[in-house]
């Protein structure tokens, strides 16, 4: 019999303690897999985030887009930038806070997106905004928009109604002047977070609501290269030194020194912690085993099993505790998974499509090679204790104990 | 206040030039300085620094430093160093009001409030709603309100928390299943010579008790020890002040309000198996 059966063997015997062992090892191996696809969930989730659409190049005031700051002459800038070689297209993104009127009660504040398209290049005109529509078409027109499903649900509109729209491009003081607008859509925002609400449009029907005082900043200037990313950028910054223009790499990069280090450092403290509590835990579980078992052992050297071959045993009685809990904790930690990040994604200002807990291949290598070190690691003790075992002196304690 | 300009002039710290001192500099305004930022600039109390809302420079104006502040935490700004100033608000609205706009018409982001009785603050919320319509206020306690970052985490941590329990009294069941069976001989002969099950079941509760007890107290030393480590490793990591590990008195009894009985439940329950056999059976070799 080989050392693995005879260690199955052992473990059925036992098996209210095996199937405990077991489970202790899902648990934390769930935990585990869990920490390990934390640590660049965010990471992942954010550069898929900024990818979707093709745009790989933004172009922003700010040292991060979304930091509040705008770019002056916007449109100018977007045509200047439009005429670089290496350039597809150029999409121009002007963000206005607005209202929505009820029939009663509190009209509805939502997010106006404004977008225009610059491009000298047949296929680039034809991009459209970083929405996706759900429902119906993209706006084309100064009188149209989408909206979101918050939107649609929460005043039960559907492409073809009208709402009345109130928006402030300049100062939240202004007196805003009441627009109505077709929905032609409904879309989903990539960046919209989960409580608030998003309207998009061309930068025309932006102008339209704000009644023509948009000014000439923009939020974010997002443009698709012909395929060098990094050569655009850099033509962009050296055509714009007043501007930030970095790659989709670039702008994850730079959340990932800032934002993101939170959850990377509790990551490793925990998957640290979380291995170590393994290892312990198995390591006192075979050691307990294995003593109550020394009059056992001690009868097989006896009976001509050798000392390799009862390391062996042991080993394999810890891969396979380690190995079927490893298993079982796959399916484990993606349920948990997917709690904890519905957990975090109640923090304010995180985007819906964003996620904590991204599953990779490489994650779950770590977490097998992990897994692997904690058998072998838990075991080292038992094994030392069988192998060392004088056979005669046991089997006597045995039989006078 | 809108929030794009105080963003714009912290963003513009870097643009800081100390000045020349002069006579006239006890005649300049003050500002306060984040330590970071003064780490970096090199600045002191006394310092002369000209600030400005664009990268250009235009509309600058000379401060003097007035002294070195330490920011308060905020865990939602983990891994930025605070670079900031802090101006007197009569002195930001000068630099920021725009040109055409009469000195008092500008508008601010927030007011804090001090009660004389802070037990006050939400009638007085209600009050404000009531008489001020188009202002929120609301009691500083629920500013962030229920999805604020402390509160997310929080249930976070909590959501870990209960799954390192739930592994943990596995592991617990399983060893104590072991060690119960280890004394399955000596339970046997106490069977044997009289004693009722509920007294030897006693007697391994309050044994598991004792042994659930020191292991806790371990624990929580081990957590006190290592509380004052993580913390100064994350405040080095992250330039803060932010407090990331507190083991309070809360917590402390909650640790062994949960691991005291769930200890002794553990021996317990894996002793009643044992317990339902015969002494005899138990006894025997």
């Amino acid at each position: 019999m080989t050392a693995l059966g005879f260690a199955w063997r052992s473990l059925v015997r036992q098996p209210a303690r095996a199937a405990l062992g077991v489970l202790g090892v899902a648990a934390v191996g769930a935990l585990l897999l869990d920490m390990l696809m934390l640590s660049r969930g965010l990471i992942v989730s954010m550069q898929d985030l900024l990818d979707r659409g093709g745009w790989d190049v933004r172009v922003s005031a700010g040292d991060l887009p979304g930091s509040g700051l705008r770019v002056p002459h916007a449109l100018e800038t977007a045509e200047a930038i439009s005429t670089l070689p290496s350039v597809q297209a150029v999409l121009v993104i002007r963000s206005a806070s607005a209202q929505i009127d009820r029939a009663s009660g509190l009209p509805l504040r939502t997010a106006f997106q404004g977008v225009a398209t610059r491009s000298t290049d047949p296929a680039g005109a034809r991009l459209r905004a970083p929405w996706t529509i759900l429902r119906g078409r993209d706006a084309d027109a100064s009188d149209e928009l989408v909206i979101d499903e918050r939107i649609a649900s929460e005043f039960m509109l559907e492409p073809g109604s009208t709402i009345t729209l109130r928006a402030s491009c300049v100062a939240d003081l202004e007196a805003l002047p009441a627009t109505r607008l077709t929905v032609v859509g409904v879309a989903e925002f990539p960046f919209q977070t989960t409580n608030e609400s998003t309207a998009g449009g061309t930068l025309d029907a932006l102008k339209t609501a704000c009644g023509g005082n948009v000014g000439h900043d923009a939020d974010l200037i997002l443009v698709r290269s012909k395929g060098d990313a990094d050569g655009t950028a850099a033509a962009i910054r050296a055509q714009h030194p007043d501007v930030r223009a970095a790659t989709n790499t670039e702008v994850v990069g730079r959340l990932q020194q800032t934002g993101f280090t939170y959850f990377r450092q509790i990551s490793s403290v925990l998957t640290t912690v979380t291995v170590s509590f393994a290892v312990l835990l198995i390591a006192v579980l075979l050691t307990v085993s294995v003593n109550q078992r020394l009059g056992e052992v001690a009868a097989l050297r006896a009976l001509g099993f050798s000392r390799l071959r009862v390391v062996k045993d042991v080993l394999s009685e810890s891969a396979l505790i380690v190995g079927i809990g490893g298993l079982l904790s796959l399916p484990l930690g993606l349920l948990l998974a997917a709690g904890l990040d519905r957990i975090l994604k109640g923090m304010p200002g995180i985007p819906v499509a964003l996620h904590f807990f991204v599953f990779e291949t490489g994650a779950l290598a770590v977490h097998l090679a992990l897994l692997v070190a904690t058998a072998i690691i838990a075991a080292l003790y038992p094994m030392r204790i069988v192998s060392t075992l004088p056979i005669a002196a046991t089997l006597r304690d045995e039989v006078i104990g | 206040m809108k929030r794009g300009t105080v963003i714009r002039l912290i963003a513009l710290i870097g643009w800081l030039l100390p000045a020349t001192a002069g006579a006239q500099d006890t005649q300049l305004p003050t500002v306060l300085v984040s330590r970071q930022l003064a780490e970096s600039e090199r600045l002191t109390v006394g310092s002369v620094v000209r600030l400005a809302t664009d990268a250009s420079g235009t509309r600058s104006q000379e401060f003097r430093v007035g002294g070195i502040y330490e920011p308060t935490p905020d865990p939602s700004r983990l891994g930025q160093v605070p670079r900031a100033v802090r101006l007197h608000l009569p002195d930001l609205l000068d630099m920021t009001r725009p040109v055409g706009i009469p000195a008092g018409a500008e508008y601010i982001s927030s007011v804090n409030v001090a009660l004389v009785n802070p037990d006050d603050a939400h009638q007085f919320a209600r009050d404000v709603d009531a008489r001020l319509p188009g202002v929120v206020a609301l009691p500083s306690g629920e500013a962030a309100g229920s999805a604020g970052p402390f509160r997310v985490l929080e249930r976070f941590h909590l959501a870990i928390a209960i799954v390192t329990i739930v592994a943990a009294t596995v592991f617990l069941l399983a060893l104590t299943i072991m060690l119960v069976d280890e004394r399955r001989e000596t339970v046997g002969v106490l069977r044997l010579i009289g004693l009722p099950v509920r007294r030897i079941l006693a007697q391994i509760l309050l044994e598991g008790l004792m042994v659930a007890g020191v292991g806790a107290i371990f624990g929580l030393v081990l957590a006190v020890l290592s509380e004052q480590l993580i913390n100064q490793f994350f405040q080095w990591r992250y330039d803060t002040a932010l407090v990331f590990v507190r083991v309070t008195r809360d917590v402390a009894l909650t640790c062994v309000t949960i691991a005291v009985p769930l200890g002794a439940s553990a021996t317990v329950v894996a002793s009643w198996a044992l317990l339902r056999r015969g002494g005899l059976r138990l006894a025997r070799r």
